[in-house]
């Protein structure tokens, strides 16, 4: 049995680079592995994907192969991640103690977006489209806190901003939305430092000029016992850093910036 | 589909006009009609007294901050009291935020809450 191990190179990503390895990883491969190694540092290439879907047995000399080719990257400021690793392969890998030295990823596709956040520090952006209705504002708001949790903002970031998302929203189904047909819009942009939430509803442009004083009125924070409502937006300004409201045309569209704070 | 939120209540002994009132779950903009109802329910019944165990209250928005003002001011006009425990550190943000630490009756424990009843 021999082991296969093709190199590609991914679009503008120069620093780079996939093996996609195919067969058996047993003692033999390790000079191939080495040799492949070894046109890696000499291209400068700094992160290496092992795309191992097709791979169906690791040896313990291969893994330690890896293992120094690892940390010869990682003293280079880079790193190797593993994709794709079966099930199996990855018991008998994590008995032996590399997935408390190696990133897996599921999917070639998540270990990109993961170099992606990490290295290039590339924002993700999601879109949500929901009807004009408060039943839908409960899961969006808490989907976009889980994003967040998820691309390690502190409990607390991730509560202020479902809060954050929460008033936008309810502002969009009460204030908005004339035309029930038409859905609400949510793009959520989360990078490393910040999340940017732009939500665009449908309005009347006859209460264009109604709504322009309605948004001036509620920025200042005026916590009265015989006012049930009215706190959404003043709340939204205290709790991002910046906060638009464009009124144009038949619609209202309210973006916020929402720094990471921990 | 409208955020969960569930209501525990418990008689507080020695306080027949008062209730204790457990609070788990979300309150937001989906489901303060219903806290509304049951809360007034209880003014109505003579329970004019509330102590507002927060400990499993995970969430509150600004609409829900409105109804917890509106509870505390209705019980004054009944020269009750609303009186919230327990609250969690997110939601103590919110409140504070909005400026309401001033317009509500808060304690750190549940055992402060029910000392202060008269």
């Amino acid at each position: 049995m021999s082991v296969k191990i093709e190199k590609e190179q991914i679009k503008d990503k120069p620093e780079l680079l996939l093996w996609k390895i195919a067969g058996s990883l047993g003692t033999e491969s390790i000079n191939d592995i080495s040799s492949k190694f070894e046109e890696i540092i000499n291209q400068n290439y700094k992160f290496l994907i092992a795309e191992m879907s097709n791979v169906n047995f690791i040896s313990s000399a291969a893994l330690g192969q890896f293992m120094g080719c690892r940390q010869m990257l990682v003293e280079k400021g880079g790193d190797m991640v593993f994709s794709g690793v079966n099930l199996d392969i990855k018991t008998k890998l994590s008995a032996m103690g590399a997935l408390k030295i190696f990133k897996f990823y599921n999917e070639l596709r998540t270990a990109i977006n993961a170099y992606e956040w990490e290295v290039e520090k590339k924002p993700e952006k999601v879109y949500l489209s929901f009807p004009p209705e408060l039943k839908f504002v409960p899961a969006v708001r808490q989907m976009v806190s889980r994003i967040a949790k998820q691309k390690g903002y502190s409990q607390r970031d991730a509560f202020r901003i479902e809060t954050i998302v929460d008033e936008i929203c309810n502002n969009a189904v009460e204030h908005g939305s004339v035309d029930q047909k038409k859905n609400i819009e949510a793009t959520v942009i989360i990078g490393k430092e910040k999340i940017e939430l732009e939500v665009v509803n449908t309005s009347d442009p006859n209460k264009i000029e109604h709504l322009k004083e309605i948004s001036n009125s509620l920025k200042t924070l005026s916590p009265k016992h015989d006012e049930r409502r009215g706190r959404g937006l003043a709340l939204i300004k205290m709790l991002s850093n910046k906060l638009d409201i464009n009124f144009s045309g038949d619609g209202t569209s309210v973006h916020v910036t929402k720094l990471r704070e921990e | 589909m409208e955020s969960q939120i569930e209501l525990e209540y418990e008689d507080i002994k020695g306080h027949s006009n008062a209730k204790l009132v457990r609070f788990i779950g979300d309150l937001d903009a989906t489901n303060v009609e219903t806290v509304l109802e049951k809360i007034c329910n209880l003014f109505n019944d003579g329970f004019i007294n509330i102590v507002a165990d927060f400990k499993k209250l995970r969430y509150v928005n600004s609409t829900g901050l409105g109804i917890l003002l509106h509870f505390s001011k209705s019980a004054k006009e009944k020269n009750g009291s609303f009186k919230i425990a327990n609250v969690n550190e997110n939601v103590y943000e919110i409140i504070e935020i909005i400026g309401a630490t001033t317009l509500l009756e808060i304690y750190d424990e549940i055992e402060e809450a029910l000392a202060s009843l008269k």
